[in-house]
């Protein structure tokens, strides 16, 4: 047991709390093993209110305190042992984001790509080239953590934040790119703004996209921003069974 | 209805918040001091997520416009219902056009008045709990109009009105060890076991830093879940306890976790107050 216990930790993280995390570097098979799991677990565990995901941990939290005679841990280990991942299948979406690159709307857009010694037709480009991963969802409502970043953008975070950060505002901050769902204080560097609303608060589902998902960007000029904004129109999107 | 004349220093509607909801990155939000929010309603014979006032530090002026039956409970304060006194933990009973003035708290930093049938107000997401980016304001503002309810109202007797109040001047914060308490330095361990610490002005709904720093060699974590109550260690050494309106992950090691009780003897402390952690293990 103890092996197997070396590549997972399970941990007890509150009196209504268990935590489980991986220790193993955050990589696409991480997540959609993390996916499958809390599914298991949501159908399985019994009294579970909610389980969150993040990079490489769950955290499960319970109605009721957790009794020591539960034996809850070793429950959850069982059931990881006997989890087979490739046999669950993902649906997901892939969505299309639009972002408008000028110059009115990326602020740091032109000191980035001096910076980085890119055109800014080519910090564009790099932008729009891949397939980002949808981690989770944190920090503020709405905003996506998202993996996939071009190493040539790479670039640390402002020494301090912005006050101000426009709802919309893409940016880059270390390894990260992301959008920000509301005007917010913020120090990434903004190279655009989407005019797609990342989180409303009206919404039964408030915001569009979850964990496993995966979203590019694509270029789009003020005009079109400013159509897609005024009308609230959603983003494209594709089905994807794994 | 209820007037608001003056909304006082800071205050908001709450019930207990948006469980459940965290896999869009929304905030659990909800009464800071659930304790003394149950207590609030229960003394109504209220639903269990009846929506109240929070008030924080100093009260509102209210302004009543039908009858009805309110309650306070939490942080003592001195309240003047049409110029007389009234007190908490005991049903005050309004007419209409009846002016309730709240004052300053003492002892403690939050106090809590609940209303016949709960307040009203929309429901945003499952819950009427104000938070910033969610609701359209985190906080009442003066002239707001606050719906409530016709309801009669019977004693409640299976509920003692003369229940013990709490106790704020609790310096103890039943904590637990985080997921990374044990990867620091055995003094650093030592010094959050056996430390004093004060709270910094810094402290509000989403967090309270405090003023004592701790070495922090940590290497960064990735960015996990946490909970309200979660104690965070930021690359400078400040020890951040989060509360009900924080981020839902974060990204700075996770060195303690305060028990619920602690959470809300926590929300009743603010600026200069001192606590210590005592560190319980769950077995």
């Amino acid at each position: 047991m103890s092996q197997e216990k070396s590549f997972l930790k399970i941990f007890q993280y509150s009196e209504t709390s268990i935590l489980l995390e991986f220790k193993q570097e955050p990589k696409i098979d991480l997540l959609n093993e993390l996916i499958a799991f809390k599914k298991t677990l949501n159908s399985n565990l019994c009294g579970i209110k909610q389980i969150t995901l993040s990079y490489k941990s769950l955290l499960l939290q319970f109605s009721n305190p957790i009794k020591k005679d539960q034996n809850l841990k070793e429950e959850i280990l069982k059931l990881y042992l006997s989890f087979d991942s490739s046999k669950s299948k993902i649906k997901s979406k892939h969505w299309n984001i639009p972002v408008c690159y000028e110059s009115k709307y990326a602020s740091d857009l032109i000191v980035l790509s001096k910076y980085l010694k890119l055109s800014q037709h080519q910090l564009i480009k790099l932008h729009t080239k891949p397939i980002y991963q949808i981690y989770f969802i944190g920090f503020l409502p709405g905003f996506l953590y998202l993996v996939g970043l071009d190493t040539k953008l790479y670039h640390p975070r402002k020494k301090s934040p912005t006050l101000k950060v426009c709802k919309g505002a893409v940016g880059i901050g270390g390894r990260q790119t992301g959008i920000y769902p509301n005007q917010s204080p913020g120090g990434w560097n903004i190279i655009g703004t989407s005019p797609t609303s990342m989180f409303d608060p009206d919404l039964k589902q408030p915001c569009f996209a979850k964990s496993g998902d995966t979203l590019s960007f694509y270029s789009i000029s003020e005009t079109t921003f400013k159509k897609i904004r005024k009308n609230r129109i959603p983003p494209n999107f594709r089905e994807i069974t794994l | 209805m209820i007037e608001i004349l003056n909304p006082g220093w800071h205050t908001s509607i709450q019930d207990q918040g948006r469980m459940g909801l965290q896999e869009f990155g929304i905030p659990y939000s909800g009464a800071m001091d659930m304790n003394s929010f149950n207590w609030a309603n229960k003394l109504l014979n209220n639903s269990l997520n009846a929506a109240l006032l929070e008030m924080t530090i100093k009260g509102p002026k209210l302004k009543f416009h039908a009858e009805t039956v309110i309650v306070f409970t939490g942080a003592q304060m001195d309240i003047k219902h049409n110029g007389n006194k009234a007190s908490l933990y005991s049903p005050i009973f309004i007419k209409k056009n009846d002016l309730l003035e709240c004052g300053a708290c003492k002892e403690g930093c939050r106090t809590y008045m609940s209303v016949l049938g709960g307040l009203q107000t929309e429901r945003i997401l499952s819950s009427r709990s104000q938070c910033n980016y969610i609701t359209k304001s985190g906080h009442i503002n003066k002239k707001r109009i606050l719906q409530i309810k016709k309801e009669s109202f019977e004693l409640n007797k299976g509920v003692s009105l003369k229940s013990p109040l709490p106790s704020y001047n609790i310096k103890e914060i039943e904590v637990f060890k985080g997921p990374e308490f044990d990867l620091l330095e055995p003094v650093a361990q030592l010094k959050i076991a056996t430390q004093t610490f004060t709270i910094s002005h810094l402290n509000n709904r989403m967090a309270y830093q405090l003023e004592e720093k701790i070495i922090n060699k940590l290497p960064e974590i990735w960015t996990t879940s946490v909970l309200p109550g979660t104690v965070q260690l930021t690359p400078n050494g400040t020890l951040i306890v989060l509360m009900r309106d924080a981020q839902v992950t974060g990204g700075y090691p996770r060195i303690l976790q305060l028990s619920n009780h602690a959470v809300n003897i926590l929300a009743q402390k603010s600026t200069r107050d001192v606590l210590h952690f005592k560190i319980k293990s769950f077995d």
